[in-house]
């Protein structure tokens, strides 16, 4: 928790690290020549039940672009999170619009996802976050992966109550092939909790 | 949102001596679906001090979301709020303005049937940072003022000695004491 007079601090600095200090994200796959040898195309959605209302995120003029937003915390290496991600922790991040199919080019290395979080007050920076734990377990060779959608049931607080993986690869594969063409098929390849 | 915080600040300040009542919109203190929602906040080692506090109605959906308690002695209390759910959104004392998160937030209650809820008593605790960190602080949830010795300084109010609260807390403070 911050005293609000470093409010604004908080804000500029939450919005400097998702753009400079942060490092990139994993980048959206816009046309399927976009993907570089050595790349597997990662596909997966986010979904908040309930989903989100309208007054739940207090989002500034610096923090607009993160509504409806949830950024996957993801690492080459799995560790458990125990504090708020370091500017650092962010390069790499999926940013993934909720309820929607996220397609991001990515390694052709598994990779972790460690937490998840929403940003839900702007003027202080403030982030709901979501467990994480889970591996995405990229084989050498692949081109396209399917991941799955992750669930989080949570209450009005943005307590988390559970997290459901669904399969949801039949329409997933389509809408890949309908927007990227019928070259590659998404491999599923299920995101799977790490013991 | 702050200028609505503003504006109900300014409202609330007219009647933030009288005790449980004052907050925003108006209702009856005697209104039958009323709960009486409290605790306490040690802020003694906070730069600021406190003098307001706000708490944000979360559900159900509201233009309005936010109340202001009564503060008194880090007692900050709100005898009026109808069914739904609730938490403490922030602190304020001087030009400080101390934040609660939405998410894990100790005082967050979801009232279904009216009644008496005390969301605990909290300590304010200074978190070292460095040098070029923004300055951070935690809530500590400590034992006392216990919920009975609370309800005895709200009972002191003379807006509750007059409504219907005074049963209700004076029965309350027998449960406690079995």
């Amino acid at each position: 928790m911050r005293p609000g007079i470093y409010r604004a601090a908080a804000a500029l600095l939450l919005a400097a690290l998702l753009s400079a200090c942060a490092g990139p994200p994993r980048l959206p796959l816009n046309k399927l020549s976009e993907a570089k040898p050595g790349e597997t195309i990662v596909v997966g959605r986010v979904e908040i039940v309930p989903p989100l209302a309208e007054n739940e995120q207090k989002l500034t003029v610096g923090s607009g672009y993160l509504k409806d937003q949830l950024i996957l915390i993801t690492s080459d290496k799995f560790r458990r999170l125990t504090a708020e991600p370091t500017p650092g922790e962010y390069t790499g991040r999926i940013e993934a619009r909720l309820d929607k199919d996220f397609t991001v080019r990515s390694s052709n290395k598994p990779f972790y996802i460690l937490a998840g979080g929403i940003m839900t007050n702007g003027e202080d920076g403030q982030m709901a976050w979501f467990p994480g734990g889970l591996e995405v377990p990229i084989r050498p060779g692949d081109k396209a992966i399917y991941i799955g959608t992750l669930r989080y049931y949570r209450n009005e607080f943005m307590d988390v109550k559970k997290t459901v993986l669904v399969d949801d690869y039949a329409r997933a594969n389509a809408e890949f092939k309908k927007t990227y063409g019928a070259r590659y098929s998404l491999r599923k390849a299920l995101v799977r909790p790490v013991r | 949102m702050r200028y609505r915080k503003l504006f109900y600040a300014c409202l609330a300040s007219v009647t933030l001596l009288s005790g449980c009542a004052s907050s925003s919109p108006p209702r009856d203190l005697d209104d039958p679906t009323n709960s009486l929602y409290f605790g306490h906040i040690d802020m003694s080692d906070a730069p600021g001090g406190v003098n307001a506090a706000d708490v944000e109605q979360i559900a159900p959906p509201t233009k309005f979301p936010y109340w202001k308690p009564g503060l008194r002695k880090g007692l900050f209390c709100l005898a009026i709020l109808p069914p739904g759910s609730y938490q403490v959104t922030d602190f304020s004392g001087g030009d400080m303005v101390y934040d609660f998160p939405r998410q894990g937030n100790p005082t967050s209650v979801r009232i279904r049937k009216p009644g008496i809820y005390f969301v605990g008593s909290y300590k304010y605790v200074p978190v070292k940072t460095g040098f070029f960190e923004g300055a951070k602080f935690a809530i500590k949830r400590v034992n006392k003022p216990t919920e009975a010795e609370l309800l005895r300084r709200i009972l002191e109010y003379p807006d509750i000695q007059k409504s219907a609260w005074k049963k209700k807390i004076e029965a309350r403070l027998a449960h406690l004491r079995q």
